[in-house]
This record gives C-alpha cells, structure tokens and sequence, in this order.
C-alpha cells in the first residue's frame, strides 16, 4: 500500500512504551454524585472490552483446539479435546510436509531479514549524515518507490525473473530470485534514516577526532545506538516475509520451494476437511509471528506504525 | 510528506577538506538499496505500461497493439465484472474497518488497567498471515462449523454467490482491525487533553464528548485510515485466492481485479493484457487517492 502521510512516530512511540495517555471521556473525579455513575460506566467498558477480547480470540483458541483433536472429534462442539493428540501435528509437519516448507520460510526469512537491516542501515546512515551530490534527489527516489504497487510490479517483475536483463537468468522458481526482489525495503531504509537523525552529531564528531573512518564510525559508534530502529526493521522484515503469499505464490511455484503460507494454501486446496491436520499445519505456520510478537512487542508497535508509510 | 531536508545546493562545489572522500563512501553505502529500487521498483513503472502495449506471449513480445490492450479490457466483460466486484468489496469492507478501529481505538485509549493487554488482544489477529487467516475462515464458517452452530444457521458462507464476497468483506474487516487501531489511537492522543477539560466543565457527557469533539478532531486520522484502508481493500488478492482455490468462484462472485491480472498472466500467459489491467487499477486507486485529498486532506491543511 502506498499513501503519501507520513508515519505518527512520536505517538506511536509512546504508545509501544505503554506510557499514560490522554482519557478519552471518563467525567473529572471529585464531582459529587459521580462516583457511582462512573462505576457503572467503567464496569460496562471492562465487560464489553472482554468481549471483544473474547470475540477475536475465539477463532484462534477454537483452531488451536481443532489442532489437539482426533479427526472424529473435530465433529464435537466442544472447547476442549477429549482425547489430546498431536497427531495433526505429526501429519502436516511430515505427510504434508510442512517441515520442509517450514524450513523454506525460514530460510528466506532470515536471509531477506538480514540483507534489509545491514542495507537499510548502511543506506540510512548515508542519507542522514553524509554529504554526497544528488543525495536528496535519490532519497526522493526511495520515497517515490512506496508509491509503486506490487500488483503494477506483477508482470513485470515475473518477466524479468523469466529473463533477467542482460545475463538472461531464469529466477523464477528460485530462492535467489524472491531474495533479489526483497532484499531491501524503502520503508526499511526510511526508518532508519529517520532514527539516525534523531541520534546527536557530537559522538560522530569525538570518533573522527579520535581518527575513526566513516565505516568505523557507522559500525562503532552509530550502529550500537541505533538497537530499537534496528529491532524494528527486523521484525518488520521478518513478519513481512513470513507472512507473505502474493509474491510467494507467484514466484516460487514447485513444491519443493514453498514457504509455509503457500504450503498452507495448497494444503486447503486439496484436503480442505482434514480440520485437524489442517489446523495444526496452521498453527505451525502461525507460530514464528506470534513468538516473535510475544517477546518483542515493543518493536513491532513501532514497526508497523512505520509501515504505514507502507501499509 | 513532512522530511526535514536540509537546504543545499544539490551539485554546489564544496571546498571542504575529505569532501570526495566523503562522498565516495555515501555513494558506497547507498549503492545496493538504489540499485534494488532501480531495477525492481522504477524499472517495472516503465516496464509494465511498455509490456501492456504488445501482445506478449511467454516467449516475448508477439505483436505491438499500441493500446488496443486497454480498449479491449474496457469490452471484456470479466474484467468489468472484477471491477465491480473489486468497488463493491471496498464498499463493504472500508466503513467496517473504519467503525471497527475506530471503537477499538477508543476504548483502548481509556484509562483502564491492563491496557497493553487489551491493546494486545485486538491487535493479535493483524499478525496472522493471509493464508492462516484463510484456512481458519474456511475452518469456522463451513456449513457444520463453529459460526453456523453458535448461530443455528446452516449457511456456505464462502459458496454461495450472495454472501461469498461480503463473507470475505467481513474477514478482513476483522483482521485489519487492529492495525486500523494503532493508526486512529496515534491520532487519538494527538488531540489535546484541555478539549476535554472544558467539555467536562460544560457537563458534556461521554456520547456527546466522543460525537461532537472526539470523533470532528479525529479529521486527520479518518483521512489517513481511509485512504490506507481504501488502497489495502483494492488490492484484495491472497484470501479471495485462497478460499476460492483461484477462481474467484462461486461462478465469478469473488473475482477481484488483482486475481483476474494473476490469472491472465499466469494462467492464460497474456502478460500483455495482464499489464495493461495493473496499470488501469494503478491509475484508479492513484485517482481515488487523490480525489480523497481534494475532498478531505486539503480543507485538513488550511
């Protein structure tokens, strides 16, 4: 997605820090007669908060449920498995090979993940402090790519990974070409220029005194100060391949190169009632993101606040 | 959009001392990500609009249409109908995002105990890949699923050429949910906390305060929604393809403008037209774009 707002850092920011924030309505303390009113008021916000709550989990705790269960059970209306088993598991991770699928993802992800925060580091850290001619017409160029939709990109991008350009490669079908297309993003780049600016000129100033480089002086003084716009791109980068199934789809097409997304959507495709297996391969798929969620919540707030400039 | 660039002149000699070293190393470092841009990003603008111009087969080019392409897309009555479905999906699906973030927004925005973990809660089903969320619709809502159960009905949601489409419309509206949230809560806290005060003075109750200074001062934060949600509804692809299993079925009531370009340059190998298909929704939704910043965005800025 591509629209031309920028980002609400600041808010979002605070927002990630979980720090207080502005009330939205509840009447000022301290009022006579208030008091019980406000109860009533808060207990309602609280019950129909769960709900929600409630509502969004469901689907999830449902499958992971289905997961558990034999495939007869699956038939039940109830919560819990009478019988636990990981059967499901077993099946999609080695019948449906989702090992391998498993597998590929992870490959790509931690490759695409790792090109991105070392490029996007580097590139952002020459447009936020280096002086080289024509660096503010390029960095308009690296805004202007968030404009571009991948669903343009589609056709041309497939013909020139059929043939690339000049040395007439097929990258199609290959681990190489999907990398190629993604292995550094605008948003990633955008992001960590913008948090290098942030960072104070007089620590660059002491290591040139010192007589660092400027490639010391990125990996020495700058890199280390950049750790929070540094989680948030790779868990940006990480959740953006793992999740992915547009380009995936379109480009690694044999089974042998499917990502677990792909895999997962083929899976539907052929044995779309095999609810157990079905949703433990689901569960598998899901599990990275949600893990990485669990721990890093902080920078993901951050990171998709960001890729709003994205979507 | 607001970047603080500093003033300078963009090839003006400078005399500093380490200047072209300088500069040599920042033409180093960006060297990999502009090439990236280059040859993936800007490349393919140009090259799609050159490639809808031929009738371009797997092994190339066959013939030069000039943009007879784009006139038979306006005859071919399948592409019309993926447009249509495609504008009918972003009528369902945008005010329900809208409506769904913005209430989430707002009671996460309260001072409330364990926030982080509501704001957590709500924001969890955003995470999901497309194709997770796909398989787990497929899962809840077939005809002995949990959804019919709880509810008594004994509907096929998904094929069904009535509900198929809003079926999917809802879905979405659910999953983005939380990332529609994030966006209106920045917008939430932008608004000073004094409105409030004084509206508390007045006797405002918490209806009143939402409707008549919550929801008016919020303007900001509905363009920005509206336009990433609008964008993200007309590129509808991954779960219509998934549920579908690629046909945009039952009988076409949930071909999209983005499956008919998938399956046209993959299926049928008519890159040609498949190309002239992404540059018509591109010129669509860059026009939507703009149209909602001449209605919206610019009465924002004055």
């Amino acid at each position: 997605m591509s629209e031309p707002a920028a980002p609400p850092f600041a808010a979002v920011e605070e927002l990630a820090a979980g720090e207080p924030v502005a009330v939205g309505s509840a009447g000022p303390a301290g009022i006579p007669g208030r008091a019980t009113s406000e109860r009533v008021q808060r207990f309602v916000a609280y019950t129909a908060m769960f709900a929600i709550a409630l509502l969004f989990f469901v689907p999830f705790l449902w499958s992971l449920s289905t997961s558990l269960k034999p495939l007869p059970e699956t038939a039940n209306f109830s919560l819990l498995p009478h019988t636990w088993t990981i059967a499901g598991y077993r099946a999609a991770l080695l019948d449906y090979n989702f090992e391998r699928y498993m597998a590929n993802s992870a490959i790509l992800a931690a490759t695409v993940t790792f090109t991105s925060v070392l490029l996007a580091a580097l590139g952002g850290y020459a447009f936020a402090r280096l002086r080289f001619p024509g660096r503010d017409v390029l960095f308009f160029l690296v805004l202007g790519t968030l404009m571009i939709p991948d669903q343009l990109r589609l056709v041309p991008i497939y013909r020139m990974l059929t043939i690339f350009p000049v040395t007439h490669w097929n990258l199609v079908d290959t681990y190489q070409g999907y990398w190629a297309i993604r292995m550094v993003s605008a948003t990633a780049l955008f992001l960590m220029r913008q948090y290098f600016l942030t960072i104070p000129r007089d620590l660059e100033e002491a290591a040139k005194l010192d007589g660092a480089g400027y490639f010391k002086t990125f990996r020495r003084v700058m890199l280390p100060l950049a750790g929070p716009a540094l989680a948030a791109v790779a868990i940006l980068e990480f959740q953006g391949t793992w999740n992915d199934f547009f380009w995936a789809n379109l480009l690694l097409q044999s089974p042998q190169h499917w990502t677990a997304q792909v895999g997962l959507a083929q899976f539907t495709f052929t044995y779309r009632t095999q609810w157990n297996d079905l949703m433990a391969g689901t569960m598998v798929a899901l599990a990275p993101v949600v893990i990485v969620y669990l721990f890093f919540q902080r920078y993901f707030v951050a990171g998709v606040a960001s890729a709003g400039v994205k979507g | 959009m607001a970047i603080a660039v500093p003033k300078r002149r963009l090839f003006g000699r400078t005399k500093r001392p380490g200047a072209a070293r300088e500069a040599l190393v920042g033409y180093g470092f960006v060297f990999v990500p502009m090439a990236v841009f280059l040859l993936f990003f800007i490349y393919p603008m140009g090259y799609a609009v050159y490639i809808s111009r031929f009738d371009w087969g797997i092994l190339g080019p066959l013939n030069s249409l000039g943009w007879k392409n784009y006139s038979s897309l306006w005859h071919d009555t399948l592409f019309r109908r993926s447009i249509k479905n495609t504008l009918e999906y972003t009528v369902w699906v945008v005010p329900a995002q809208m409506a769904l973030g913005l209430l989430l927004a707002v009671v996460v925005n309260q001072k409330i105990r364990a926030r982080t973990f509501f704001r957590g809660a709500f924001y969890f089903p955003s995470l999901a890949s497309s194709a997770a969320i796909a398989a787990i619709a497929i899962y809840l809502l077939n005809v002995d699923g949990l959804f019919n159960k709880v509810f008594g009905l004994h509907k096929i949601w998904f094929y069904d050429t009535k509900t198929a489409l809003p079926t999917i419309a809802g879905l979405n509206a659910w999953t983005t949910s939380g990332t529609m949230m994030l966006f209106y809560l920045a917008s939430l806290q932008a608004i000073p906390t004094d409105v409030y005060e004084a509206a508390a003075i007045d006797g405002a109750g918490p209806w009143r305060t939402f409707w008549k200074i919550t929801f008016p001062l919020l303007k900001p934060g509905h363009f920005f929604v509206a336009v990433v949600s609008i964008i993200g509804a007309m590129k509808i692809f991954d779960q219509v393809y998934i549920i579908s299993r690629g046909t945009g079925g039952p009988d076409y009531a949930t071909y999209t403008v983005v499956l008919d370009i998938f399956n046209t340059a993959i299926k049928d190998a008519q890159l040609g037209l498949a190309a002239a298909m992404g540059v018509v929704l591109f010129v669509v939704i860059f026009a939507l774009t703009i149209l909602q910043w001449a209605f919206f965005g610019r009465q924002e800025a004055a």
